[in-house]
């Protein structure tokens, strides 16, 4: 569903990621894992096209990105770092507008659902986004991710502002969805959120793959222990 | 095309729920509503006034009691340029240029630009019109609520969600233009209603829609220069800064270049200079008040050989009357010649000025605005041209009477007694020699023909930043 080859990029000059190769496939939550600066972000921007890879390729539904990035965006919701959606908007204005730019039409119902899967209050959805909270941003984001109704879902750094039931119920969120066949690549520097959502986890230090773990079978999740020893060895710090 | 409408509502949107932003579109209103209101009054009363006073001076000249002819020939007249419609919404050179001619015997009595370098006169601060607030504030509103259209998204954020959304960056970027096009268009509501408003007056409603045209695409221009530097920069204080530099250049240092650089690529004599000159050229002619003048003796030779008489006085002809309407017309060719090498040095002036349209779009506009209301320079050099025919045809007008009504002898011995006095005045009902004088707008094929390098300056800006913006919309990254 989701492949990189070989994949380097350069920005400013400098090659911040390095040879990368992966592959994942439908219903497969993937991680990659590492420090600030890894090169976690750029790999997943690649495969909306928003950079170039400097060697190697990226490939969305077996088409590379390059060339066919339009193609790729339809196939792809995109949950980026620092969400933000428009302030002057409320929840239900924001969703409708940006549901509206992918060619979905969605029904209030539909939105209230999604909102309702985020566990956005109900009485803030009718506020304009200004006045919310950083998580409570991060859900309405999150609740765009899943009305688009994509197969591939692209999330980075998705439980960041959340507070830790909210990051528990995201986490359930993220293995419903892949569990309805959505596949995701999910980037992230929390080394126990990874490890209980992902069925794959790619360490990446200085852009390079530096360590590899899968979900063995039978078992709820990844050992924490493990990957947190890899991210320790490699990074020298856990973040 | 969805995209572009739905970016462009929500931009709409996100306007009328900014104080800011709607207060300055408020503010801006007004603005233009106001001036375009005391433009309109200011140029109607004009015009008015000047109808009236070209009827009171008609009147006064015919009203003149029975006099010897050559009197009423220094008596004179006053003819005025009477406003088109569409200086309403921009009354060109009207201020900076004579509005009224003062028509007397050997005398052209032009109405001369205040200052050698004039002749390209782009306009200036002296008095706001509705021309000059659309040249050069609304693009200052655009810049303000437009600068931070599409940088805006990068540095909230929301670019990246944007086009995750499958929206391409020339979507985006043309959502946001239209967004800002459809403000543009709608301050340009005031100008619309003035146009209407002059064209029951003229007939002229193409020349009308052409100005609103002009100004559409003026200002869609400035919409698409905004666009391409939020798209191209990094940080809306940049932005900002890179378009005010835009609006200085192009509002106040290029239009003030283009009159500099016509001065002194083409510099005007002197008025007095030039009246030395034409003075000298005039003493050879001779003076038509001195019948025994040197440069008038072939003249007398051929009139006696002409009618084989020996003595003036058994000329069938009043010898007196014909050296006046030979010198007049001798003066009038010497006048003409210098009024129009003046007006070709200022046409000239003009376009070279013009020219600097390919700069400037402001410099265009103005240009193209002052030809299609009919207030610009060659309006003003076809009102002199039409004044001094005028103010020929009734000099020799009357100089006929003086040749043909009045005798030789009473002439002569006009000083002697108040009889004799008496026996050279003419009736008052040859004053009527006199024409009467209504300036009349350019017709509208001459006014577009005058329009059209402007026009295509400004469709070639259009076009300019029309592929920049493409450019830079198809390079939008996060």
């Amino acid at each position: 569903m989701l492949a990189a080859r070989s994949l380097s990029v350069e920005r400013s000059g400098r090659k911040v990621v390095r040879d990368v190769s992966f592959n994942i496939q439908a219903g497969e939550v993937h991680a990659l894992l590492g420090g600030n600066g890894a090169g976690k972000s750029t790999t997943l921007l690649t495969f909306l096209g928003f950079l170039q890879p400097s060697s190697g390729s990226v490939e969305v539904r077996g088409l590379e990105v390059n060339g066919n990035v339009e193609a790729a965006r339809r196939a792809i919701a995109y949950l980026p770092e620092a969400a933000s959606l428009y302030g002057h908007l409320n929840a239900f204005e924001n969703l409708r507008y940006f549901l509206s730019l992918a060619g979905a039409d969605t029904s209030r119902k539909e939105l209230d659902a999604a909102l309702d899967s985020v566990a956005l209050q109900a009485d803030a959805r009718g506020m304009r986004m200004r006045t919310y909270s950083k998580g409570m941003r991060q859900k309405v984001a999150i609740a765009l991710a899943i009305l688009r109704n994509t197969p591939i879902l692209l999330l980075d750094e998705p439980t960041s502002g959340l507070d830790p039931v909210a990051i528990d119920e995201f986490n359930r969120l993220v293995r419903d969805l892949a569990g309805a066949g959505r596949t995701i690549l999910l980037v992230t520097h929390d080394v126990y959120g990874a490890c209980h959502v992902a069925d794959r986890i790619d360490l990446l230090q200085n852009g390079a793959l530096v360590g590899a773990f899968e979900r063995p079978a039978g078992m709820d999740r990844i050992d924490t222990e493990a990957v947190h020893a890899a991210f320790a060895r490699h990074a020298g710090a856990i973040q | 095309m969805n995209n572009i409408f739905a970016i462009a509502r929500e931009e709409a949107r996100l306007w009328l729920r900014s104080r800011l932003a709607l207060g300055a579109l408020l503010v801006f209103a007004l603005l233009l509503t106001a001036t375009s209101w005391m433009t309109a009054n200011r140029m109607s009363h004009e015009l008015a006034h000047r109808a009236g006073q070209q009827a009171l001076a008609e009147e006064t000249f015919l009203a003149q009691p029975d006099r010897h002819p050559h009197r009423m020939v220094h008596y004179g007249h006053y003819v005025f340029r009477a406003p088109p419609p569409l200086s309403i919404i921009d009354p060109g050179v009207d201020s900076v240029t004579g509005q009224s001619i003062f028509l007397e015997g050997h005398r052209q009595n032009t109405a001369m630009f205040a200052d050698a370098g004039a002749g390209a006169n782009l306009g200036g601060f002296e008095e706001l019109t509705a021309a000059l607030a659309y040249q050069l504030f609304v693009p200052l509103l655009l810049i303000a609520i437009g600068h931070g259209l599409v940088i805006r998204e990068r540095e909230e954020n929301t670019l990246a969600p944007l086009l995750a959304q499958g929206v391409s960056g020339t979507a985006l970027c043309a959502g946001k233009w239209l967004a800002l096009a459809g403000v543009a268009l709608a301050l340009l509501l005031p100008l619309v209603v003035l146009a209407v408003a002059a064209v029951p007056a003229s007939g002229e409603g193409l020349a009308g829609a052409g100005l609103v045209s002009l100004y559409a695409l003026y200002l869609l221009i400035w919409c698409g220069l905004i666009v391409l530097v939020s798209t191209a920069v990094r940080s809306r204080a940049l932005a900002l800064g890179v378009l005010a530099l835009c609006w200085l250049g192009a509002a106040l240092i290029v239009p003030r270049m283009a009159v500099e650089s016509a001065s002194s690529a083409m510099p005007t004599p002197g008025k007095l200079q030039t009246d030395l000159r034409m003075q000298a050229d005039l003493r050879e002619v001779g003076d038509g008040h001195n019948a025994g003048a040197p440069q008038f003796r072939q003249l007398q030779a051929n009139l006696l050989a002409q009618y084989e008489v020996d003595r003036v006085e058994d000329l069938p002809v009043n010898f007196r009357g014909v050296v006046a309407e030979v010198a007049e017309a001798d003066l009038t060719e010497v006048m003409n010649r210098y009024a129009e090498e003046r007006m070709a040095l200022e046409s000239r002036q003009a376009r070279f000025a013009e020219a600097f349209g390919w700069l400037s779009p402001v410099v265009a506009v103005s240009s193209g605005s002052r030809a299609l209301a009919g207030t610009d320079l060659a309006t003003h050099h076809r009102f002199l041209r039409e004044a001094e025919a005028v103010r020929f045809d009734f000099v020799q007008g009357l100089n006929r009477v003086h040749v043909e009504q009045l005798t030789y002898t009473d002439d002569i011995n006009r000083s002697i007694d108040e009889a004799s006095q008496r026996a050279t005045r003419m009736s008052a009902e040859n004053w009527n020699v006199l024409d009467e004088f209504a300036f009349q707008p350019a017709s509208v094929d001459e006014r577009f023909a005058h329009a059209s390098a402007p026009f295509a300056m400004l469709l070639a800006w259009l076009l300019l930043l029309g592929g920049g913006g493409l450019v830079a919309a198809k390079r939008l990254r996060p």
